[in-house]
């Protein structure tokens, strides 16, 4: 199965070469598979012969999701079971320019479901996240500046476009909080807060079970909490915001003169490796967010909340800090204290968040788990 | 992860290259350190081919020094280059398309056990190979011709990693491919990175170079003409260096400083 997966399709001899077991074996298997209707097998020819393509069984179509990092491109094709078909990351340069990036998207999409073998008939419904608040109704990121170029362009209509099927498109931590909902570390929790510390810092919230947007998205935006009123002023044309102390940028600064010119995948596996300049520029960005999620868990009192994005994959040197700090800072609630937990579904959880977006869009998603749709704006605001 | 590399892994200084009138290089000066990407970007004839051939031993500088590991040295074979631990995957990839993968991997270098060949431990390694750099190469058994062309790119990096290089040069790895090859390929660049290696990219794609290397070196007329962090220069910048907008002074002599410059 595992091996299906990773290839997306594959003939049985391939299958049988991919997984060491005999082509009997293999066949025997993929039999009990089809029966199950876990897989499914169509002819298929490789260098002139003929064989049996493998593929993971999707009668009900598939759905797209696509989640735009500051440095990386993921696009995953998903199943209604939440199962992820085929999955290809691409690195991606500093302040990636908008047209390119929606172009290699739309063609990961369908090479992807050239790998699986689907058709572009299948594909049901696409799920974007973007590192930027995002106004639901208009599908525009909301705050000028963050998504440098990305401002006046209608992410989900050009894709739309270029895919001819709806695309929704969502903020990632605000994705990543509602796989952790229904999927991961929140599962049995009405309320939680996900952070997410890469790059940039976010956060999404899911308060009574649904995902809080708020009114133009900016819900949960804690990396443009101001934390220094006399830091340097952040893209957002605020000044000292927390994401200027703990983002990227900033941290990289911190290690430029001992370490030279790192990476943040560089410093944060320099952090898991045990280096010690890594580790504390690590542990005091996990200080600072724990003291404004604090305020954030302070306002909202939720039972849990989770970390992730790339800095968690640090482990305790960013959670312990960070625990640590919520605990200073927050109420000292004697009930029932705010758990913080490491993300379940680890560097997954933005692009499963994606696919459930895209899922709720079509009429499969009744299995209660669904996303509710937040409650439109009533009237005119003004 | 290495702290302030102290030597660079490879450093040219003054090359000078003439095909009879034509003067490839003109006092090309670069360096790479380990667990880095330097890409090698300009315009057609600007000499990255030639440079790639000098550093893998193909052709013979007219002039300069080579040093690797801060100790003077000469390449002048591809057998020395590999000595050196210098592995090239050049635009044509040089596999044989009637062959399997495992057979490409260690063509000419075949292991042997007695008289035949350790085939069980060769396929071994190419899986250990391809599964390092989460290749998607689903059996080691097919011929090439029948991988695709992002498979075959992975085919001929996996190749260069057999032989334990300090440094991989990768002409062109993204051209004519589609686009989730390219990402592929991309990934595996990072993955080089990371496992320590330094790697020198030469690429017309600009997105495909900000988005994996520490930093870009612009030639142009065989001459340096520019020096850029990766992931700090803007692609205005970088193109202005490569059509000739902007001038960069090169005096040999004023590049010693390692690391990225902004």
């Amino acid at each position: 199965m595992d091996a299906v997966r990773r290839y997306g399709g594959l003939t049985q001899v391939e299958l049988a070469e991919a997984t060491g077991l005999s082509t009997a074996t293999v066949s025997t298997i993929v039999k009990e598979l089809t029966g199950a209707g876990v897989v499914d097998t169509r002819p298929a020819s490789r260098s002139g012969r003929r064989a049996q393509m493998v593929t993971l069984a999707r009668r009900l179509g598939v759905v797209a999701a696509v989640q735009f990092g500051r440095r990386r491109l993921t696009v995953a094709l998903g199943d209604p079971s939440r199962e992820i078909l085929a999955e290809q990351h691409m690195p991606l340069p500093v302040d990636h320019r908008i047209d390119t990036g929606l172009d290699r998207a739309a063609l990961l999409v369908v090479e992807l479901l050239e790998r699986v073998g689907a058709s572009l008939d299948e594909l049901l419904t696409v799920g974007v996240a973007l590192p930027a608040p995002v106004d639901e109704d208009t599908g525009m990121i909301s705050v000028r500046g963050v998504m440098r170029g990305w401002d006046d362009v209608h992410v989900g209509q050009v894709l739309t476009k270029r895919l001819a099927r709806p695309v929704m498109v969502d903020n990632d931590a605000n994705l990543a909080a509602l796989a952790e909902h229904q999927l991961g570390a929140t599962r049995s929790h009405r309320d939680s807060i996900f952070v997410r510390a890469s790059y940039g810092t976010g956060a999404g919230i899911v308060l009574g079970g649904r995902l809080h947007r708020g009114y133009a998205g900016t819900a949960g935006e804690i990396g443009h909490v101001q934390v220094d009123p006399a830091g340097p002023i952040c893209r957002c044309g605020n000044r000292g915001c927390l994401e200027t102390v703990v983002g990227s940028d900033a941290l990289l600064a911190l290690v430029r003169t001992s370490h030279g010119e790192l990476t943040l995948h560089d410093l944060v596996q320099g952090a898991v490796d045990g280096d010690p300049g890594c580790r504390r520029v690590v542990a005091d960005a996990g200080d600072r967010i724990g003291s404004v999620v604090a305020n954030l868990a302070t306002a909202l009192n939720p039972r849990a909340v989770v970390v992730g994005g790339e800095l968690a994959d640090t482990g305790e040197v960013l959670l312990a800090p960070l625990r640590e700090s919520m605990r200073r800072h927050l109420v000292p609630n004697t009930i029932a204290p705010v758990e913080v937990l490491a993300s379940d579904l680890g560097a997954r959880a933005e692009i499963l968040g994606a696919l459930a977006l895209a899922l709720a869009a079509t009429d499969l998603a009744n299995d209660g788990l669904a996303v509710a749709p937040s409650p439109s704006t009533e009237g005119d605001p003004s | 992860m290495t702290s302030t590399p102290a030597l660079p892994a490879l450093a040219l200084h003054g090359i000078d290259k003439a095909f009879g009138a034509v003067q490839a290089l003109t006092g090309v000066e670069l360096e790479i350190h380990r667990h880095e990407v330097v890409a090698l970007v300009g315009d057609n004839g600007a000499g990255k081919s030639t440079l790639a051939k000098v550093i893998a031993g193909v052709l013979t500088p007219d002039a300069g020094m080579i040093e690797s590991d801060g100790v003077p040295v000469s390449i002048p074979s591809p057998v020395a280059a590999h000595a050196l631990g210098i592995a090239t995957v050049f635009q044509d990839l040089a596999l044989c398309d009637n062959l399997d993968v495992v057979s490409n991997l260690y063509l000419g270098r075949e292991l042997r056990r007695g008289r035949g060949l350790d085939e069980a431990t060769m396929e071994e390694t190419a899986r250990r190979v391809l599964g390092d750099l989460n290749a998607r190469v689903p059996s080691v058994r097919v011929p090439v011709s029948t991988l695709s062309g992002g498979q075959r790119q992975s085919v001929a990096i996996a190749r260069t990693l057999l032989g334990e290089p300090r440094i991989v040069v990768l002409d062109e790895p993204t051209a004519a491919l589609s686009v989730a090859q390219s990402a592929e390929v991309l990934t595996h660049i990072q993955r080089l990175r990371d496992m320590g290696h330094a790697v020198i990219l030469i690429s017309h794609n600009m997105t495909d170079v900000r988005a994996v290397a520490d930093r870009v070196e612009v030639l142009r007329h065989g001459r340096n003409n520019g020096s850029f962090s990766g992931p700090g220069a803007s692609y205005e910048e970088i193109i202005a260096a490569i059509t000739g907008a902007t001038k960069v002074a090169t005096a040999s002599g004023d590049r010693v400083s390692a690391g990225p410059r902004r």
